[in-house]
């Protein structure tokens, strides 16, 4: 069963508020350094990218690399300043993209 | 005082309800008992063989006793007579002391001066850093080390040369470094000092998903709830409306089921009832298994605990459940009730023994070290196999008797699951 993502942020705020989202995907981040006990590599599987957006527009953005632990943590701030969606995407380095969403409505 | 008066209440409350239930229970009061709950009733809720998890110490233990049998040796009659002085290594003596490999090192319990480097001593047995200016003789250091047992029957000190961890020679130095020790530990900070170190608190939201991954088993219970079995039904075709039907069963559980003989908790009523209803195997310690008891003890979350000690069934099984609880098992030789009874609230090194009181409200629950999810099976069994006993099958009708007896203890306690844990 794919994991789903876990996200928390307000679902009103006041224009121009600036307010914390939380995201958080279940992955199991494999950084590509760790052997089997056979010996053999295995292989790199990571979310390489994470984006948000915020009706069409980026808000936030991060590369990520093999050192960030397991279910990836993200938490930053946005202003808003009108009623709209977030959308938020993880890729991992297979070509999937998790992708979630979340309104928020903005007096 | 407020607690006494609540609990006087509850016992009042238990008693009248007993009456109405003598007035109730005239002639034709059998027939219209409700009907039994399907269990399977059959074979075993675990693997068997029961195999211990991947990643535990794989020693075997078979020597000592376990909650299921009782075969460790007695303790000794009498102390060991000495030839003579012990003339030992004191610097492999201070090696030793500090040594994890052996069950635990002397500092898991005690402070002992500039030993191990001070590193996170515990405060489960005295501070020995000046036990060199005592005066104790070379035969009572020897046997207090050896076996303890002679001096002091209620120790909660391994029988370290008794029970075959340390050899004689091993001991003798280790007596010769205590005869060192003769000034206050050089503690490098406070916390080190386990008198000072301050207990901890569990402040992280467990019902936050973003902090508890254990909340995700919610989810996947849910799914779980909706599909069907071999039998062609799923948990939703009889209970359509789980929230309002569980939000205080996990709270009455573990309970003495007289079909099986035996106590069941959460997750082995699941396997049992979901075999015979639905027809899914989940086994107990299984991904599904554990999710389906994080949820239904999820549904009675903010409830009391309170379990059945009025039933004849239910007092013996907790008089079983006690007897357990103070039975010494292992090569490290410890009872339930020595860690968290006797010297509850002290540090084994820096791991905190806490009370019975708060120790099953929150399970199961998320290990964060281990990113994994435990039931309260799983944690009875780590702490046998830690103390150097081999662990029984978690539907094991012993844990069951101690579940039932931890949960009594815990009467009142607000289930809040899944919680989460280092």
């Amino acid at each position: 069963m794919a994991e789903r993502p876990r996200l928390k942020l307000p679902k009103e705020a006041k224009k121009g508020e600036v307010i914390e989202i939380k995201t958080l995907l279940p992955h199991v981040m494999e950084t590509g350094q760790r052997k089997d006990k056979d010996g053999n590599t295995i292989p790199r599987k990571i979310i390489n990218k994470f984006a948000c957006e915020f009706n069409g527009k980026p808000v936030f953005a991060v590369d990520l690399e093999p050192a960030v632990a397991a279910n990836p943590y993200i938490q930053f701030h946005a202003k808003v300043e009108e009623s709209g969606t977030f959308k938020f995407s993880w890729t991992d380095d297979d070509g999937t993209v998790t992708t979630a969403e979340e309104s928020i409505s903005v007096s | 005082m407020t607690r006494g008066k609540l609990l006087a209440g509850g016992a009042a409350a238990a008693l009248f309800m007993v009456v109405i239930f003598v007035i109730a229970g005239g002639p034709g009061a059998k027939a219209q008992a409700k009907k039994e709950v399907p269990l399977e009733t059959g074979g075993d809720a675990s693997v068997r063989p029961w195999k211990r998890y991947a990643g535990w110490p794989a020693r075997d233990e078979s020597k000592w006793s376990t909650l299921g049998h009782q075969s460790s040796p007695p303790p000794p009659n009498a102390p060991r007579k000495l030839a003579g002085p012990i003339t030992g290594d004191a610097a492999n003596g201070a090696r030793l002391v500090a040594d994890r490999d052996r069950g635990g090192s002397c500092l898991a319990c005690h402070v002992m001066g500039p030993a191990g480097g001070v590193n996170l001593p515990g405060n489960v047995g005295p501070d020995l850093s000046e036990i060199g200016t005592a005066g104790r003789e070379d035969e009572y250091l020897f046997n207090y080390i050896f076996d303890p047992r002679v001096y002091n029957p209620e120790t909660v000190m391994p029988p370290w040369g008794g029970h075959g961890l340390f050899n004689d020679l091993e001991i003798n130095d280790m007596v010769a470094f205590l005869k060192t020790l003769k000034s206050p530990a050089p503690f490098k900070t406070e916390l080190d000092n386990p008198e000072k170190r301050p207990a901890p608190v569990e402040t992280r939201e467990n019902l936050d998903p973003i902090e508890n991954p254990g909340m995700w088993a919610v989810d996947k219970a849910q799914e779980l709830w909706k599909q069907s079995g071999a039998a062609g039904k799923s948990c939703q075709s009889c209970h359509a409306n789980a929230g309002a039907e569980f939000k205080s069963w996990a709270a009455s559980m573990p309970k003495w089921e007289p079909r099986l003989d035996k106590v069941l908790g959460v997750e082995e009523f699941v396997t049992r009832h979901a075999k015979a209803t639905t027809g899914a195997d989940w086994l107990m310690e299984t991904d599904e298994n554990r999710a389906m008891s994080i949820y239904l003890h999820y549904l009675a979350n903010g409830t009391a605990i309170h379990v059945d000690t009025e039933s004849a069934a239910s007092k013996a099984a907790i008089e079983r459940g006690k007897a357990l609880a103070n039975r010494k098992v292992g090569e490290l030789n410890f009872a339930c009730t020595d860690c968290h009874g006797k010297v509850a609230n002290r540090w084994i090194r820096g791991q905190w023994l806490g009370e019975p009181k708060g120790q099953i409200d929150h399970f199961p629950t998320w290990r964060t070290s281990l990113l994994a999810i435990w039931d309260i099976r799983q944690r009875f069994q780590w702490c046998q196999v830690n103390i150097r006993a081999d662990e029984l099958p978690p539907d094991a009708k012993e844990y069951g008797d101690l579940e039932l007896y931890l949960a009594a203890l815990n009467e009142g306690q607000k289930l809040s699951v899944p919680g989460i844990r280092h």
